[in-house]
């Protein structure tokens, strides 16, 4: 009896999941299989899963549409962003963690209510700045800009991980003489990867998926490859149209594919160290 | 450590926000108090319109020109307005209005305030904040469910499958939005996958995209799409420090499958289903992509894309400002519950 029931759940769990899997994958899926097609098969009315394959709308993305140059622009900016995110973090977290009075807990407060903050409403600030200044369709100002509003919740997760690295062990090096940065460099720095990897994950992803502050602040060869997809997006569009913007698309995700194949844990670690050590 | 080292440390990073964060936020609120515009003066402009044969006439009409100063530059002029941007932009006259009738006869109260929630929602702020209040109500509630659900279910196979069950569940959330948008988009296309397949099992063509209710439901669905990971993987990390003594012994009492959920599992999740509710209601605030992709404003709008639109679209920025001002004061509320558990929390460690 008690064997039944638990054969029975598990199949109800195990068929509940199956139905998960499959959501969470198809649209991908058949995203990525109807870009290696003409218009024809990929909206035909009795749709298969094998048709005639062909890659020319990946070629007029990527050369005529000229989205290498947006790829380059986002390496350039990803990684730019992701490094100085993380500098900068590195020793907020860091102060932050080892701090114990009210300036921090204000700075944390404060941090919080910027992160919940939508970015429009900073974009309606910078507008009108950034083209006063002058300051239009540069990588600095772009990187910047992200770094800034990364950092509320990169300083949140790197205080929690640098939280977890005994006191003692930078207490002891100022024992010894060493000064605060002394210590930080020579005793934190060398054990602080596992978390700056996972809080660096968090950063690239926030800048690489980022559409809305890239499409207003980059323009024309300057854009990011995520902002370079508005270009394909409204419903009147030509089918020929429709299908580069799919095969664009499907060139954004591939590199996040491989980021959480081989980053999987360092994610899912990062996802719940704020929330379950809260 | 010392003070003035903390601030050491931490200069750069209160820096960056101070100036990227802090700053255009009080430089939105001065943008919402202005308005601005080239200076512009009638004048009689006299052009040679060509008529056939090669001839032309003058003509003289008198049109507004743009002022120039000495350098031949127009000349820009900021006028304070005061709370009018902000009026305009909440349309508080409107609401105001709305709620004094007339109404129409025969109907109780709930007829009235049904034609009061008509007219706001009119309102392009008003109907803005519905939808994103909307998404909000019917995708918190859906993520834990499922989140919970799938975190059984993964807890449940066997070891092995865990890594790759994880990484595919991970997609919906990690994927760059706009393009996981465009993905629900494209399937439910008069010609998509999904309309095509329900024709052939006999639904007829159904035209998702073309009308209100299931535009919002698709955006919904898109909702709980995405943001479910995130409930799963919070919950199924909560799931693994669950200790085993409880939910034995409840066995062994002979408490079945769904008691020992209710009474054991859910209990010890609790403070995590919270924390999951706060972060998704913050996020829900802010959606935009869905907004965009799917393309119809005027079925389902959101806060940030309203604002998005005049800003972007409409090249309005002090309209822009006065809705950002509002979508302020919205993040503000939404925060006072958090912001007090967070004061609670410091002053039982002091």
């Amino acid at each position: 009896m008690r064997k039944r029931k638990s054969f029975f759940l598990t199949a109800i769990t195990n068929s509940g999941l199956g139905l998960w899997l499959f959501l969470a994958m198809f649209p991908f899926f058949w995203m990525f299989l109807i870009s290696l097609r003409t218009p024809v098969d990929a909206f035909s009315s009795n749709p298969t899963l094998f048709a005639p394959v062909t890659f020319k709308h990946y070629f007029h993305v990527w050369f005529v549409d000229e989205f290498w140059r947006y790829g380059i622009n986002t390496a350039i900016v990803t990684l730019a962003t992701v490094a100085v995110s993380l500098t900068v973090g590195c020793l907020a977290g860091y102060a932050l963690a080892r701090y114990g009075g009210r300036m921090g807990f204000w700075l944390l407060v404060a941090a919080l209510v910027f992160r919940a903050l939508p970015h429009v409403v900073l974009l309606t600030a910078y507008k009108p700045i950034f083209y006063e200044m002058g300051l239009w369709s540069r990588y600095e100002i772009l990187i910047i800009v992200l770094v800034a509003i990364n950092q509320p919740f990169t300083i949140w997760m790197l205080r929690a991980f640098f939280r977890s690295i005994p006191k003692e062990l930078d207490e002891a090096a100022m024992i010894d003489g060493c000064t605060r940065w002394k210590a930080f460099r020579l005793v934190i720095i060398p054990v602080m990867w596992p978390g700056v990897i996972t809080a660096g994950l968090f950063s690239f992803i926030l800048a690489y998926n980022d559409f809305l502050i890239a499409s207003q602040l980059m323009s024309g060869d300057m854009t990011t490859m995520t902002a370079a997809l508005g270009n394909y997006m409204g419903q009147n569009r030509s089918m020929e149209r429709l299908m580069h913007g799919i095969a664009g698309s499907v060139s954004v995700t591939i590199p996040l594919l491989f980021l959480i194949l081989v980053f999987q844990k360092q994610i899912v670690e990062g996802m719940t160290a704020g929330a379950v050590k809260g | 450590m010392k003070a003035k080292t903390f601030l050491a440390f931490v200069a750069p990073s209160v820096a960056s926000m101070l100036l990227l964060i802090a700053l255009p936020l009080v430089g939105v609120v001065f943008l919402s108090v202005y308005q601005s515009y080239v200076k512009t003066e009638l004048r009689e402009v006299t052009t040679e319109v060509p008529l056939f044969g090669g001839q032309t006439r003058e003509v003289t009409r008198t049109v507004p020109q743009p002022v120039l100063d000495d350098n031949g530059d127009a000349i820009f002029i900021w006028e304070y307005v005061g709370g009018r941007n902000l009026r305009e932009a909440s349309e508080i006259e409107g609401v105001v209005e709305a709620f004094k009738g007339p109404f129409p006869q025969d109907e109780g109260l709930g007829g009235k305030l049904n034609h009061v929630y008509k007219r706001i929602s009119n309102y392009d702020f008003w109907s803005a904040l519905e939808f994103t209040l909307l998404y909000t109500f019917f995708t918190t509630p859906a993520i834990l469910i499922i989140g919970l659900g799938v975190a059984l279910a993964v807890n449940r196979v066997t070891e092995g499958l865990r890594g790759s069950l994880v990484f595919i569940s991970l997609l919906p959330m990690i994927v760059t939005p706009i393009v996981s948008s465009s993905a629900i988009f494209w399937m439910f296309l008069d010609n998509g996958i999904v309309s095509v397949i329900l024709k052939q099992l006999g639904f007829g063509q159904i035209y998702f995209l073309s009308n209100q209710i299931s535009t919002r439901i698709l955006i919904i669905l898109y909702g709980i799409w995405f943001a479910a990971p995130f409930a799963f993987i919070i919950l199924y990390a909560g799931l693994q420090t669950m200790p085993r003594d409880p939910l034995e012994s409840a066995m062994i009492d002979g408490a079945n499958a769904w008691q020992r959920l209710r009474y054991v599992i859910i209990p010890h999740l609790t403070p995590l289903l919270a924390v999951i509710t706060m972060i998704h209601v913050m996020d829900a605030y802010r959606v935009f992509e869905p907004i965009l992709v799917f393309g119809t404003s005027v079925y389902a709008n959101s806060v940030q894309y309203l604002t998005y639109f005049v800003l972007g679209v409409q090249d309005n920025i002090h309209k822009a400002a006065a809705y950002s001002i509002l979508t302020i004061i919205g993040v503000v509320i939404l925060l006072i519950p958090i912001l007090r558990h967070t004061f609670k929390e410091q002053k039982a460690i002091n």
